[in-house]
């Protein structure tokens, strides 16, 4: 900063100096309002294409999934990469779903993106919002995105008459439980109706020891357990929101909430978990709602510890009501458009009904492709195991998670915070979610009106 | 003052009086050179300050009064709205008062029991060496490393800490999993990952105080206590000083542990300041708000250095 100096107001020296920093003032403001580079083609991230396939336009996949899903991703892209000669898909695991869109946004910000990004049912609207993404729609011919997948699910990416992002990874909450545990309980083994069904089991069910420790009827997952407690709050009769109107410190949500608090408090036959797919597999828990994606490995864990698994629908308490989750793919707009018809080659070769149900057979995801039910080693896999029919029987009565929870940012991560208060620290359910309603609320005042303009 | 003194041993003109003739014009010539030769050295050091130290905070101060998200390519500036709603939150007013508990914890309890330990390590004992590599061998550990390692420990159905009790009947409480227990685990954590550090700097500093003090207080008959407090104490005070700022700094801005093993939870039970502005920023892409709570953090750093520096350091004895 230049300041004048006593007794020499005016001057050519001055104006040098006015002038010096006027152009240093001018380059700062330049410089701090460059924040990133948010516009612009974004170059490829590292990596090297393998001899056998120099040449070829390469695709960066960046994934969000581990074993046993990573490895069934990977088989699908090399079986894609030994089939054709114009692309290369290379998949890069990036961690969580949240870890991913992380990392998205500061590698678009540095210039540098992925093709292709597997972003959650929640984070692919903060692209969205941030018209940070391609629509799909000019990739594939008129109507062939609606004739090929599920419509339920195509729909949940689309938005102004435009998709966004398409259905890979997508799931719905089932009601795992160990049947074993059941029979010796001597309650019928089958998954119950109700909630209050379940309760008057519970008795008997969690008087087991396993390992020396009291068997529990059910445990909530640490992070992300806002996901399985939409069902929850929906089958009380509540909800996260109505629209953008937050509901979810009234009626049902409360309600799911003293529930799951008196389980946890009261009865202590359910805790908070860090891995609750875990405490299921080693019989530490009876029951578990949790993602269709963790039937193979349940179902991998019961079979090496010597249990029988089964799955249901979710119980019913005022109503039934299910949720849809999981992941899909993104593609941004900043990407070179040869890159991106690369990236829609892949996305179609995905698609292809043998190749969706393959994913499916290998991961417990649901069949996101329709015509997928019908490839043979899907229809023996429903018929030689039940567990995996449920899901598809239950996507017909799924449903989008509620607006604010989807689209105000970060308002997942504040429910599942607020359950935490509940399921760790005894927190009376009103408390707790009358604070994560005014932060919701306050989400709603500040990014309310750019989401409707958006919608 | 100094006087510069020339190549031929006289002394040179002081500063502001020019020097006559050919020796002012060598003088100047030397300072210039002087100076062109500190630029050199200096500059590249400075550059890199400027870059990675300094740039970041002018920049850093400017997004803090933005409501940029990171992604959109436009933005507005808001003033200090940002530091307005942040003091209208509780859950960053939660995350000072679970600073300072942390801070308090970690630090305090990391110099008692260091200068424990350098105590103990300090006498002739077999083994002395692998004892002092091992005490210090967390410290260099990653933090992913050390929070994995303790999240099977404290895991109250898998871990060690089960077996351990279990003969005395006792469960094992969920340290990851229950808000009561949670700062107070973390706590333990980075106790064990800094004592080694703070015992090292300790040990180096016992090892350097005069013999001939203790010799004194043996004749004089001073017990273990009042050697422990009237000599080592004082005479240790230039390190407690050092290690109370450097480990204040430091725990203000422990991460990555609290990354690996409470995610900031239960609930908020362990969001420090540091994990605040990173939900803040990555996760719910609020540049702005984060970079308000980092400045934030920023004057605390300095009022607390500051307030250590001018109050703590009077009663800190230099030999």
């Amino acid at each position: 900063m230049t300041r004048p100096s006593p007794g020499h107001r005016t001057g050519p020296a001055l104006g040098r100096r006015r002038l010096l920093g006027a152009g240093a003032g001018l380059g700062l403001g330049a410089a701090l309002s460059a924040c990133g580079q948010t516009t612009g083609a974004v170059s490829q991230p590292g990596g090297a294409v393998p001899d056998a396939y120099r040449g070829r336009t390469k695709v960066v996949l960046w994934s969000t999934f581990a074993d046993p899903v990573g490895p069934a991703l990977q088989k699908l892209v090399d079986a894609f990469n030994r089939e054709q000669r114009d692309v290369y898909v290379e998949v890069q695991f990036q961690g969580t779903y949240d870890e991913c869109a992380q990392k998205a946004v500061i590698s678009l910000l540095g210039a540098q993106a992925p093709d292709l990004c597997v972003l959650s049912d929640v984070k692919w609207y903060k692209f969205y919002f941030g018209d940070a993404l391609e629509p799909w729609d000019s990739y594939f011919d008129p109507g062939e995105l609606a004739a090929t997948y599920n419509p339920r699910l195509l729909s949940e990416g689309q938005a102004r008459g435009r998709t966004w992002w398409l259905p890979l990874a997508r799931s719905t909450p089932l009601f795992y439980y160990n049947k074993t545990l059941f029979r010796k309980a001597g309650v019928p083994v089958r998954a119950p109706e109700s909630y209050e069904e379940l309760y008057d089991w519970s008795h008997r069910i969690t008087k087991q020891t396993t390992g020396g420790k009291r068997v529990a009827l059910e445990a909530y997952q640490k992070v992300d357990g806002d996901w399985q407690f939409q069902c929850s709050a929906w089958q009380w009769g509540g909800a996260y929101s109505r629209g953008l109107d937050v509901t979810i410190d009234e009626g049902g949500a409360v309600e799911a909430g003293e529930w799951q608090r008196k389980l946890i408090f009261k009865d202590r036959i359910a805790y908070m978990a860090t891995e609750p797919t875990a405490d299921i597999g080693n019989q530490l828990i009876a029951t578990l709602v949790t993602s269709t994606g963790g039937l193979k490995k349940i179902n991998e864990m019961a079979a090496a510890n010597g249990w029988e698994l089964g799955t249901g629908f979710l119980p019913r308490q005022k109503k039934f009501a299910v949720n849809t989750g999981g992941g899909g793919l993104g593609m941004f707009k900043r990407v070179p458009r040869e890159r991106k018809e690369a990236a829609a080659e892949f996305v179609r070769f995905l698609a292809r009904p043998e190749n969706a149900a393959q994913w499916t057979v290998e991961t417990g995801y649901l069949p996101v492709v329709p015509a997928a039910v019908e490839q043979a080693p899907l229809v023996r896999l429903m018929r030689d195991d039940p567990n995996f029919t449920t899901a598809v029987k239950q996507l017909e009565r799924t449903r989008k998670g509620d607006q604010v929870r989807m689209m105000i940012p970060n308002a997942n991560v504040r429910i599942y915070i607020a359950l935490q208060r509940i399921w760790s620290g005894n927190t009376p359910a009103q408390q707790a979610f009358s604070e994560v309603a005014d932060q919701l609320r306050k989400g709603v005042d500040r990014y309310g009106t750019m989401i409707e303009e958006h919608l | 003052m100094t006087t510069d003194v020339q190549q031929d041993g006289t002394a040179a003109a002081p500063p502001g009086r020019a020097a006559p003739g050919e020796a002012g014009r060598r003088l100047r010539a030397r300072r210039r050179r002087d100076y062109l030769l500190f630029a050199a050295f200096a500059a590249p050091n400075f550059f890199f300050l400027l870059v990675f130290a300094y740039w970041p905070v002018v920049y850093n101060a400017y997004l803090s009064l933005t409501d940029w998200d990171m992604v959109s390519s436009s933005w507005h500036m808001i003033g200090l709205d940002n530091y307005a709603s942040l003091f209208d939150d509780p859950d960053f007013r939660g995350s000072l008062w679970t600073t300072v508990l942390f801070v308090v914890g970690v630090v305090a309890g990391g110099l008692v029991l260091g200068l424990a330990t350098a105590l103990l390590l300090n006498q002739r004992l077999r083994g002395r060496d692998v004892v002092r590599t091992l005490t210090f061998a967390p410290y260099v550990l990653s933090g992913a490393a050390v929070g994995t390692l303790w999240l099977f420990l404290f895991d109250p159905n898998y871990g060690l800490v089960r077996p351990l009790l279990a003969p005395l009947g006792m469960a094992a409480p969920a340290m990851m999993t229950d808000s009561k227990w949670a700062l107070f685990g973390l706590v333990l954590v980075y106790l064990w990952k800094n004592t080694g550090f703070v015992a090292v700097v300790y040990l180096a500093g016992l090892q350097g105080l005069p013999r001939d003090v203790f010799e004194a207080a043996a004749l004089d008959g001073a017990g273990a206590w009042t050697r422990l407090r009237r000599i080592i104490l004082p005479l240790l005070s230039p390190v407690t000083f050092f290690l109370l700022v450097t480990c204040t700094i430091s725990t203000f801005q422990a991460f990555d542990v609290i990354a690996m093993m409470t995610q900031g939870g239960p609930g908020t039970s362990t969001s420090i300041l540091s994990w605040f502005i990173y939900d803040q920023g990555f996760r719910t892409f609020d540049a702005g708000r984060a970079s308000a709570a980092a400045m934030i953090m920023f004057v605390v750093l300095l009022l607390i250095t500051g307030f250590q520096a001018r109050f703590l350091e009077r009663k800190v004895h230099y030999q």
